[in-house]
């Protein structure tokens, strides 16, 4: 029979549990989802890392020559070593199509970043002719097993498609030159043979070894050192874009994953200590009667704790459905994850730790069902028919003020209203704070990467063209073409900052081709006797302008003191210097990039020097699909901002309708009409929602500074938040207080006056 | 000349296929001025008589002329405005808002009626001036039921209703509310209404109307005792 009543009071308080469901399941949906990216993430790609054997460290030559199988065989040598293989990428242009390029892979050894073949014919070592294409290039370009591929380097060169692969090298296959996002149709990879690449270039170069090892950096680079005979740049698998973008995909999901589903776990435990509490405090009565009657403590508390728990149990697991979906939706190849990652599979995982969650969640709320139930059952039965004293008005702080004689009568009754109930004042506040905390933190991220590509597209690039040199041509050919467009170029030296590999930048910049921005924005003034630092290396060294660092080129022994002038926002972890500097301090370096105002279409490409042309806009394009993503999980974010402000309002709404429904009723017959109420119950939704906005901007603006540091410290970008962030989000905000509010004061037409009245509070 | 005349008047309530005519067909006229009290046993359809005469429900059938207006046929914002000009409530459980103080809850009413009096006169003429800033739940029932009265006569309505007045009271209090309610009701010349089931209050009536069974069986004028000679 209490299992009746169980479903009965369920109907009647449905508002309230359909609310709680969905807090529950968006709160463990979201939890789920996010954490379940990244688990998978980290399983999937590790297993991909162990398929194609990819590279714990890598060997880097940056002569002429590269390394030899002498070389090679020094460092095979070497304790510790599973396996190590000479290695060279080359990005090649694909012929008869406009601007593609592949990055042609060689390696020595099918043990170390190797591919994995989809389909085709396995590799084989001695094929000349043969090439193994990326499967994802392949699809975008339609191109099959069997066809045949010109690609130029000195002259052309066709070769047939044998297979089509996957590697975990190219997880994430972006090309050498700030690009943000992989480009699948314009950008791919393949692998050549060394008898291929032996066919191809008559004295084939391998600038790198790579190597398996389990030997810590430190021990490994010791011994590379030794081995060697020099001082020879190692690259950890931190420092490749395949590996580090991933684990800091991972690392966002995890970020994610902690705080968004917390907000609304939290108010979901708040708003059922509440609700419950009330329907606890309303069905008193009921409850001292069933106790009169007979019934044991146990039994009653039992039945009221199961419907709680019921509510946990539903809202968990309509959560792990939702959490199935949200990563889905992340991680399925047209979701954000499958743009940007190249795997070859994806398996979902659920952590383990979610059902720790869940069950945590399940707890607390039966905790909750049974304590306000036992609260209520206390003393004799004749006590527990006696029903809750209503809380005694109280006066507010206000009316000591002479403002309290000049408010409306709407707006005493309100104020006083709100502190009677303080916990659903509080919950309320709760609520419209979230929904801005959100809205603020995902549209103030939006601004500030559109900000950041805005201020990086219109100020920093300052030129049209961007011509890559090939570093392998002379001296004079190189100057020639810096001379022939525009002299403005740079030159990335690799060195060793304390233990870490950075980039130094040298830059000569006669008509300001290029800017660096300062953190507010302004440019940076390159002199010849500063250097410039990204704001990671300042903070992770704790430089700035005055201070002094030191750095050192990779295989030489010099080591440079250079004296910081500031910092500067960069894509890459970098040191910036004029050429002036660098050659008054005697550090060698290479041009390697143009930044020009010729036209593309009026760059001679054929010149000896020159590797390839890119314009602006092609080098933004990567941008693009960086901000698709972005987009995608920002839309996410406002609608679980929307929902959260709904839920809980339209809940605690409700809630006081049901509260102050004697108090309307009185009101009704005393002649105020169904509007003046309406308007009396919409001015305290609004006047919360007031308050709400007020604490929620600030509290926005913390979380987004935070957001920005932990999901996109590699774009060092600079919070900002347009105008219409500011006027959407409060107008949003309090438009969801309204249209709830709206809604509840609605249901004051049917307001039962005769039957209230009969009724004492 | 008759303020209030109820034609024909009936309230259904159907449950399934069971009607239930709480009032059957009354005829009813109510002079300016009198105290009238409806008597009846529970369930005889007193207080349906009463919430449709006040604007809280509307009849099915019939007419309600007040001052030469027909009200049974008027709207939600229409019967809201009539209960705010023409009627003052006193109920069995005073209905005050708990989180407003005494002043507060009488001049609540000059939001919505034009010719109210000032909610400070109206609470001293109840003998609760040293009250004013006290909430409802700070005073005993009768003093609860004063500012009822406060309240519904502060709005200067021309009719006077009351649900049980004394119901929840005990006799003595209530004869005491009683009488300041009939004396005020009289002073400021107002016609009023009371439904009971209590026989000592019909005697202090000018009218008693005794209904059963949803019809009016007598409508009586009497003379009208004192509460002093009525023994309670």
């Amino acid at each position: 029979m209490l299992v009746k009543k169980l479903f009965r009071t369920f109907g009647e308080y449905k508002a309230q549990f359909i609310s709680m469901i969905l807090m529950i399941m968006i709160g463990v949906g979201i939890f789920i989802g996010f954490n379940m990216e990244w688990v998978t993430i980290e399983k999937d790609t590790n297993a991909f890392y162990e398929e194609t054997h990819f590279a714990d460290y890598r060997v880097v030559n940056d002569g002429d020559l590269g390394f030899t199988e002498q070389d090679l065989e020094a460092i095979k040598a070497i304790k510790g070593v599973d396996a190590a293989a000479l290695f060279a990428s080359i990005d090649l242009n694909v012929k008869g199509e406009d601007k593609k390029t592949l990055a042609v892979t060689v390696t020595t050894s099918k043990d170390v970043s190797f591919f994995k073949l989809m389909s085709g014919a396995p590799y084989d070592e001695a094929d000349e002719e043969g090439i193994w294409l990326s499967e994802r290039y392949a699809k975008e370009n339609h191109i099959k097993v069997g066809d045949t591929i010109t690609l130029f380097y000195n002259s052309d060169i066709p070769l047939i498609v044998r297979g089509l692969v996957k590697s975990a090298e190219y997880l994430i296959c972006v090309p050498d030159n700030g690009a943000v996002m992989p480009s699948f149709d314009k950008y791919g990879f393949a692998y050549v043979s060394p008898a291929a690449y032996l066919s191809l270039a008559e004295f084939p170069i391998y600038p790198q070894i790579n190597v398996r090892s389990s030997l810590s950096e430190k021990q490994f680079k010791k011994a590379v050192n030794a081995a060697l005979a020099k001082t020879t740049l190692v690259l950890t698998k931190d420092e490749v874009i395949s590996y580090a973008e991933v684990q800091g995909e991972a690392k966002e999901g995890k970020t994610m994953g902690a705080f968004l589903p917390l907000v609304f776990l939290l108010i979901a435990v708040l708003t059922m200590i509440t609700t419950m509490h009330r329907i606890a405090a309303k069905e008193k009565t009921q409850i001292g009667t069933l106790k009169a009657l007979g019934f044991r403590d146990g039994t009653l508390l039992r039945h009221y704790t199961m419907l709680s728990l019921f509510v946990g149990i539903i809202g968990s697991i309509l959560g792990i459905g939702l959490g199935y979906l949200v990563c889905y939706f992340i991680m399925n190849p047209h979701g954000a994850m499958g743009t940007y990652f190249d795997m070859s599979y994806w398996t979902m995982y659920l952590p383990w730790f979610s059902f720790l969650v869940i069950a945590l969640v399940l707890a607390l709320f039966t905790a909750v069902g049974y304590f306000s139930v036992s609260r209520m059952l206390k003393g004799s039965a004749a006590e527990a028919l006696r029903p809750l004293a209503p809380k005694k008005a109280k006066k507010v702080l206000l009316e000591k003020t002479p403002l309290w004689n000049k408010l409306s009568f709407g707006m005493k009754w309100n104020l006083r209203d709100m502190m009677r109930h303080k916990s659903r004042l509080f919950m309320s506040l709760l609520g419209v704070i979230g929904c801005m905390v959100i809205l603020v933190g995902a549209m103030g991220m939006k601004d500030t990467a559109t900000e950041f590509i805005d201020s990086y597209y219109e100020g920093a690039m300052n030129y049209k063209t961007c011509i890559y040199l090939d570093t392998s041509a002379s001296d004079t050919a190189r100057n020639e073409v810096i001379e022939l467009y525009g002299g403005n170029y740079s030159a990335t030296v690799p060195v060793e900052i304390g233990e870490k590999a950075i980039s130094l930048t040298v830059w000569s910049l006669p008509n300001d081709k290029m800017r660096f921005l300062k953190e507010d924005n302004s440019y940076v003034k390159l002199t010849d006797n500063e250097a410039f630092v990204c704001a990671r290396i300042a903070e992770e060294f704790g430089v700035g302008k005055g201070d002094t660092i030191k750095i050192s080129p990779f295989g030489k022994s010099e080591v440079y003191e250079l004296t910081v002038g500031g910092v500067a926002r960069s894509l890459s972890e970098s040191v910036m210097i004029s050429v002036d500097y660098a050659n008054a301090l005697g550090i060698e370096y290479k041009a390697d990039t143009i930044y020009s105002d010729t036209p593309i279409s009026e760059v001679d490409a054929s010149l000896v020097a020159v590797k390839n042309v890119r314009t602006k806009g092609e080098i933004m394009e990567s941008f693009d699909s960086f901000m698709e993503i972005m987009n995608e999980m920002i839309l996410l974010l406002i609608i679980a901002g929307i929902i959260l402000g709904v839920i809980v309002l339209y809940n605690l709404g409700s809630m006081g309708y049901t509260e102050r429904y004697l108090e309307m009723a009185t009101l009704k017959v005393v002649g105020f009409n169904n509007k003046k109420i309406a308007r009396l119950l919409i001015g305290q939704t609004m006047l919360i929602t007031f308050f709400g906005i007020i604490l929620g901007f600030p509290l926005g603006v913390l979380v987004l500074k935070w957001l920005i540091t932990a999901l996109a410290s590699e774009y060092e970008m600079s919070l900002y938040l347009g105008p219409l962030t500011y006027l959407v989000s409060i107008l949003v905000t309090a438009g969801v207080s309204l249209i709830v509010g709206v809604l509840v004061a609605r249901k004051n037409k049917k307001i039962d006056m005769v039957a209230a009245l009969k009724a004492p509070e | 000349m008759s303020l209030i005349e109820l034609k024909g008047v009936s309230k259904i309530y159907k449950s399934g296929e069971h009607e239930l005519r709480a009032l059957d067909n009354v005829d009813l006229t109510i002079e300016k001025g009198k105290f009238v009290v409806i008597l009846g046993p529970s369930g005889a359809g007193k207080s349906t008589l009463l919430n449709i005469l006040g604007g809280l429900d509307s009849p099915d059938e019939g007419k309600i002329i007040v001052n030469e207006k027909d009200i049974s046929a008027l709207s939600g914002n229409a019967l809201a405005d009539y209960r705010a000009k023409t009627v003052g409530f006193v109920f069995q459980f005073y209905n005050l808002i708990p989180t407003l103080t005494v002043r507060e809850n009488v001049a609540l009413v000059r939001e919505i009626a034009p010719n109210a009096f000032p909610a400070e006169k109206m609470i001293a003429e109840v003998g609760l001036a040293d009250h004013l800033n006290n909430f409802p739940s700070e005073l005993s029932g009768g003093e609860q039921q004063r500012v009822s009265i406060a309240r519904a006569l502060a709005k200067n309505p021309e009719i006077i209703l009351c649900d049980e007045p004394t119901g929840a009271l005990d006799s003595d209090t209530g004869v005491i509310v009683l009488k300041l309610l009939l004396d005020m009701a009289r002073s400021y010349g107002k016609t009023i209404l009371i439904v009971t089931h209590n026989q000592n209050i019909a005697k202090m009536a000018d009218v008693v109307v005794r209904v059963k069974n949803g019809k009016i069986i007598s409508a009586e004028e009497q003379i009208p005792l004192s509460a002093d000679d009525v023994e309670w």
